[in-house]
């Protein structure tokens, strides 16, 4: 296994925790000082960061990561911080070939997808964190040399001028059969990420023929904002894109003609995770990333980002369906690493 | 030996340089090994679709190009320069940045649908890409061509005309034979235009090489982005060679045919022209426009401006030191020629093709650095001492120019050639008869007399470096988003309002360089004509 020695599920404890958010009682089960962990820690009250830092920043958040890292920015006056900005799948390719060479050039990579931290995780140059850090999360969310920070679901967003939720397939093999024109954007780390689920769950064979016959009636897009929109224009009837993307196009524009559909129990409903590890840069880069799991950051990314919170503590965003009625299947996060093979079937069926 | 590099020190110069402009294909083919498999469906695939938009926009650029070069060449209008200066603009306009608001203007729910109501086909696909490429690159057949008919000799109708043959079937049969040259040369480097561009194909989702080499290399397939990059180098190379082939056929000049249109003709002929300049140069300006209203200068960060600026200064002023020996080296010999048409490779490479080489080779430099560095603390304190800490060159400024400079070199070694070319050899022999020694003559001489050559080229290069993008997006440095990155940027979030103000700095830079070009020279045609040339 590359990065996950605890081989826990990621989507197991990410309901589990998500779920109890929704139903008000976030510490449900938990004692009493595994509460007060759990409730997050104040920026106020962490270590000022002082020195140099480079972080790679998987982007494709429309600027609202940047925000967070502004906010850090303006409380450390003295961090020097240096960002590369690129596609996260981008990043992490950088970061693989710069190891082969024996470089490290990223002291800190925060990614928007674990498929690349997997990927990332596999050259082996990532760095333990230490249990202050991994610990502030659910027991169930913990991995060695990474740490995620917020929770993302793939869904279908639809166009409700032509179909009511009710007449979105499923299934993802329903989706491939109906006569729905679609939106996706391949060359995004998170569809990507998607397909490889797809691979686990049913197989090269049956993931190769369900790419094919979804092509036929896609259109593909460069990001899912993108795709997102698109359904919104009209330009298709649905799409795949991570929760967000919907949920921010209507925070900004309420009569958009997009909503929410998802689909049961296969990778079209996937629980996927951004996240951070430190490659370099010791105490520094490790104290960096608790700021990316503070208290504040994390209610910023829920509220403004829509991201699912990764400390139990925070409220979940708005306009998100209860979890607990959502299925997504069970996939171990840590085999979505395996990239290779996805992106060689992506390829050969010209989808990429 | 010894002898003859001191007598030509510049021949040693042009070597080294025109080696370095060798490199990047040698990279690449070195890259290319590893790749599993050298032909398949997506190759024929990616084939076809590069060809086929090659072929239509070779074929848009002519239809619109040469019959608008008949117009301005031989009829009387009003406004004569104001015409052609016009139709030459779309060529000082990126064509990602057309091709990005066409994507958003056109189409359901698009911003044109918004503003008058009206549903206008999608521009995407082959169809999209060769309508945005042919607006902004026909010029160059309008250009070619209009000099061939400038250059003939108009009795050749008058004699037609009076052997019997109507105006139109002379022009036809007499005229157009005769500038199927200029015609074919123009189409040469519509075709080499088309094979490099990135941001088009990539924006109307039509996967062409260059778009194919952008995917491989972020999806983990250098090794298939280094074959790619070779086989779209051969497609270049091909009409690199053609367009020498096509080049120096001359007519004997005499009086410029010369027509008197109707007032209803000047009118009629009008509608092409301006409905040509408003689509290539009004839409995009109207909707950057109307994203600026709408989202207002937003959070703009001046430094990305700067950033453009300060590395376009700087590949300017680089590129212009390198290419003066390799251009004075074209001037005094045979191996020189040799040696400068070498360095013309570096613009037949496309940028992305550029980028994915020199990022392999500034990480394998960079590599190599650290590990000496490791071994050997002397290297350390080098480095240290020179103030060259990590990053020595990959993802440095220094990269980004050298990729720069070694794609555009071309424009200012052409440039500086052709006023070196002109200098009147008495005044260096005369220096030389006056006790002047041969570098002495060259600085106090030579280079004074080739400045205007040395701004036009710096000002060239500081245009393209502006507007350079996917080698930029490729090696830029940490935080180092310029223009062109932040519309991309900007593209790929789907936060489209947000590339008003890139978008137009861009077209505002563009045309400061354009005007400044035109204001160097005496007469704008001079200049058109001289664009032809490089």
């Amino acid at each position: 296994m590359p990065f996950n020695p605890t081989r826990r599920h990621f989507l197991r404890s990410a309901i589990g925790a998500a779920g109890g958010c929704m139903s008000g009682l976030p510490l449900m089960g938990l004692g009493q000082d595994a509460a007060q962990k759990l409730a997050g820690v104040s920026v106020e009250d962490l270590p000022r960061l002082k020195g140099k830092l480079t972080l790679y920043l998987g982007r494709g958040e429309g600027g609202l990561y940047e925000r967070v890292i502004d906010a850090v920015k303006k409380r450390n006056p003295d961090l020097r911080l240096s960002i590369r900005r690129g596609p996260t799948a981008a990043l992490a390719n950088t970061i693989v070939a710069e190891a082969k060479m024996g470089l490290v050039r990223a002291d800190v990579f925060w990614a928007v997808d674990s498929g690349a931290i997997g990927l990332v995780a596999g050259t082996g140059k990532a760095r333990k964190l230490p249990d202050t850090i991994t610990s502030q999360v659910d027991e169930r969310f913990r991995y060695d040399n990474w740490v995620p920070i917020s929770g993302r679901i793939r869904t279908i967003p639809f166009h409700t001028g032509k179909l009511k939720a009710a007449d979105v397939p499923k299934t993802l093999s329903e989706i491939a059969d109906s006569d729905l024109t679609i939106g996706w954007a391949p060359a995004y780390g998170a569809f990507q990420s998607f397909v490889s689920a797809m691979r686990i769950l049913r197989g090269d064979e049956a993931t190769k023929k369900w790419l094919i016959a979804t092509k036929k009636r896609a259109k593909s897009y460069a990001g899912e904002l993108g795709a997102v929109m698109g359904v919104a224009r009209g330009e298709v009837d649905i799409a795949f894109a991570n929760h967000y993307y919907t949920l921010r196009l209507k925070a900004g524009d309420p009569d958009a003609k997009v909503d929410l559909a998802f689909t049961n129990n296969d990778a079209g409903c996937l629980l996927n995770a951004s996240g951070a590890m430190t490659l370099r840069g010791g105490e520094l880069a490790q104290n960096f990333v608790r700021y990316l799991l503070s208290r504040e950051a994390q209610s910023f990314l829920a509220s403004e980002a829509y991201e699912i919170p990764m400390l139990p503590s925070v409220t979940m965003p708005k306009g998100l369906p209860d979890l607990a009625d959502i299925h997504p299947p069970k996939v171990d996060l840590a085999q979505l690493a395996d990239l290779a093979p996805t992106l060689r079937l992506m390829r050969s069926t010209g989808v990429l | 030996m010894t002898r003859w590099l001191s007598r030509y020190p510049s021949y040693l110069l042009s070597a080294v340089i025109a080696v370095l402009a060798l490199a990047p294909i040698a990279v690449l083919y070195y890259l290319a090994k590893g790749a599993e498999v050298y032909f398949s469906e997506e190759t024929w695939r990616i084939l076809k679709n590069t060809l086929l938009l090659t072929a239509t926009t070779v074929v848009g650029s002519i239809v619109i190009g040469v019959p608008l070069a008949f117009l301005t060449a031989y009829c009387k209008l009003p406004l004569q320069r104001l015409w052609v200066i016009a139709l030459a603009t779309p060529l000082a306009m990126p064509s990602y940045l057309g091709a990005f608001t066409f994507y958003a203007a056109f189409g359901k729910g698009g911003e044109l649908e918004k503003l008058i109501g009206l549903t206008l086909p999608r521009m995407e696909g082959l169809a999209g890409a060769t309508v945005v490429m042919t607006l902004y690159s026909y010029p160059f057949v309008f250009l070619t061509t209009r000099a061939a008919l400038r250059g003939l000799d108009g009795n050749i109708v008058n004699a037609a005309r009076t052997l019997g043959l109507s105006l139109p079937g002379s022009l036809w049969r007499v005229v157009l034979p005769r500038v199927r040259n200029g015609i074919a040369a123009g189409s040469l480097l519509v075709a080499l235009y088309t094979l490099s561009d990135f941001g088009t194909p990539a924006i109307m989702q039509l996967d062409t090489f260059t778009r194919a080499i952008f995917v491989e290399y972020n999806a983990f397939g250098l090794d298939r982005a280094a074959l790619f990059s070779l086989q779209l180098i051969f497609l270049v190379v091909v009409v690199l060679v053609a367009e020498f082939c096509f080049r120096s056929v001359r007519e004997n000049s005499g009086h410029c045919l010369s027509l008197q249109p109707s007032r209803a003709g000047v009118a009629f002929s009008l509608i092409p022209v301006a409905g040509i300049v408003a689509l290539a140069i009004g839409l995009p300006l109207l909707i950057f426009g109307i994203w600026l209203k709408r989202e207002g200068a937003g959070d703009f960060d001046q430094i990305i401006a700067w950033n453009s600026l300060k590395v376009s200064l700087i590949a300017a002023g680089v590129a212009v030191i390198v290419a003066l020996p390799v251009a004075y080296a074209a001037t005094i010999g045979k191996v020189g020629r040799f040696l400068e048409r070498i360095v013309y490779l570096g613009y037949g490479v496309p940028g992305i093709v550029m980028g994915t080489a020199l990022v392999y080779l500034g990480l394998r430099a960079e590599a190599e650095i650290y590990k000496a560095s490791e071994e050997n603390p002397e290297v350390t304190q080098f480095l240290e001492k020179w103030g060259l800490e990590e990053p020595f060159l990959y993802q440095t400024l220094a990269l980004l120019v050298i990729a720069y400079v070694l794609r555009f070199l071309p424009l200012a070694v052409g440039t500086i050639r052709a006023t070196l070319e002109k200098i009147d050899g008495n005044m260096v022999h005369a220096a030389r008869t006056l006790g002047a020694g041969r570098s002495e003559v060259f600085l106090r001489v030579t280079m004074p007399l080739a400045m205007r050559g040395i701004v036009a080229g710096a000002a060239l290069v500081f245009l393209e470096t502006m507007r350079e993008l996917p080698a930029t997006l490729l090696l830029r440095p940490n935080e180092y988003e310029t223009l062109t990155t932040e519309i991309w940027l900007v593209y790929e979030a789907g936060y489209f309002g947000r590339a008003a103000i890139p978008g137009l700095l861009l077209v505002l830079f563009s045309a400061i360089g354009l005007a400044i070009m035109l204001a160097g020279e005496r007469r704008a045609e001079k200049l058109l004509l001289h664009q032809e040339e490089s």
